[in-house]
């Protein structure tokens, strides 16, 4: 799975850089085409419900997604990617 | 069905200022429902007059925009009329505590199988920022200049004293919290009263120090109390700060419901 911002709902309240437990989400810096300064994602591969939905078969922490005010946050289907080294923090 | 397909998606991004936590309830309230497993027909969201009664605009199911306080009236008759409806009431502190304060109590007192969710932002915030029923006292606002010099309405004491079953308050900050206590709210039959504290950084939170939504949001995380401790505390003969939010679940009873068959 891979965490993705919609860009056309987000309104850059930063709520999601003050819950997320691994840090993934950092205020931006620079506006998109409507004015609005998204969250950049650091290292996204690192969120737990990204590495283990599938795994357990539900929702895993979730609460980026939940306490977003702008319904913005989603996980969505990965295909077919080349293999990439990723250190998990614990 | 999942939590995604309850929006309307043509609909969205809604009309709540960036960081209005309106929005957060709205996920909330939709996350619990989708738990239950209910489905679009037999779901009605009512809602009355208030920033947060647009809510029910943008999620798929049936649902009613009513006239200002009356929205628990309106509800009561959807109830009466076919109880095998599942009714949802989303209501603001405006909504609630100002206008509608005598369908509240009278809601509460038969008993009539509801959640209410009321998104209590402690200002009127559609309407350009007056102080309301829920501001606290020494909050500033457009109509209390000096500060509120009135004391603020305790929806949930209210609640549980005029003989709601279940009665939680949560703030949008505690999103994993707020989604059991809707649940729960469900499940129980009889009125179920979630009271969800939200920041207004538009017209709350610019004229009482909190600069930035995050402001708001770090207030009610570090001035939460779990009911629990604060008994705790007032048996140890403590003294609980006047800007502590007592959250929790305050309330839970088995009062024989209105509007349940039999």
């Amino acid at each position: 799975m891979r965490l993705v911002i919609d860009e056309s709902r987000c309104k850059g309240c930063n709520l999601c850089t003050l819950v997320c437990p691994y840090r993934i989400f950092k205020p931006g810096t620079t506006a998109n085409r409507r004015g609005v300064i998204v969250p950049e994602l650091d290292r996204p591969e690192r969120c737990a419900n990204c590495r283990l939905q599938h795994l357990y078969g539900r929702t895993l922490c979730g609460v980026c997604q939940m306490i977003c005010p702008d319904q913005a946050i989603s996980w969505e289907e990965e295909g077919a990617c080349e293999p990439v080294k990723v250190a998990i923090e614990y | 069905m999942s939590y995604d397909e309850w929006f309307r998606d043509d609909r969205l991004p809604h009309i709540y200022c960036a960081g209005c936590g309106n929005g957060t309830v709205i996920n909330c309230t939709l996350s619990a429902v989708d738990q239950m497993g209910w489905t679009k027909d037999e779901t009605v969201f009512v809602s009355g007059i208030g920033c947060s009664s647009r809510a029910p605009g943008y999620i798929v199911a049936d649902s009613l925009h009513t006239t200002h306080g009356r929205a628990i009236a309106f509800a009561t008759g959807i109830k009466m009329a076919n109880p095998d409806l599942r009714v949802i009431v989303f209501t603001g502190d405006g909504d609630l505590a100002a206008i509608g304060g005598n369908h509240f109590i009278h809601a509460c007192r038969r008993n009539i199988d509801l959640t209410v969710v009321c998104m209590n932002n402690m200002i009127y915030g559609m309407t350009g920022g007056q102080g309301s029923p829920t501001t606290p006292q020494g909050a500033l606002s457009t109509t209390t200049p000096y500060g509120s010099a009135e004391a603020a309405f305790d929806l949930c004491g209210l609640a549980a004293a005029a003989g709601a079953n279940y009665v939680a308050r949560y703030t949008s900050y505690h999103v994993k919290e707020l989604i059991r206590a809707v649940r729960t709210g469900l499940e129980t039959p009889g009125f179920s009263f979630i009271e969800a504290l939200v920041q207004c950084p538009t017209n709350f939170g610019r004229r009482n120090k909190f600069r930035q939504v995050m402001d708001q949001i770090e207030f009610f995380k570090s001035h939460a109390l779990l009911v629990q401790k604060a008994d705790r505390m007032r048996e140890e003969g403590k003294k609980i700060p006047d800007d502590m939010i007592v959250i929790g679940e305050l309330a839970r009873r088995n009062r024989p419901p209105l509007g349940v068959r039999k």
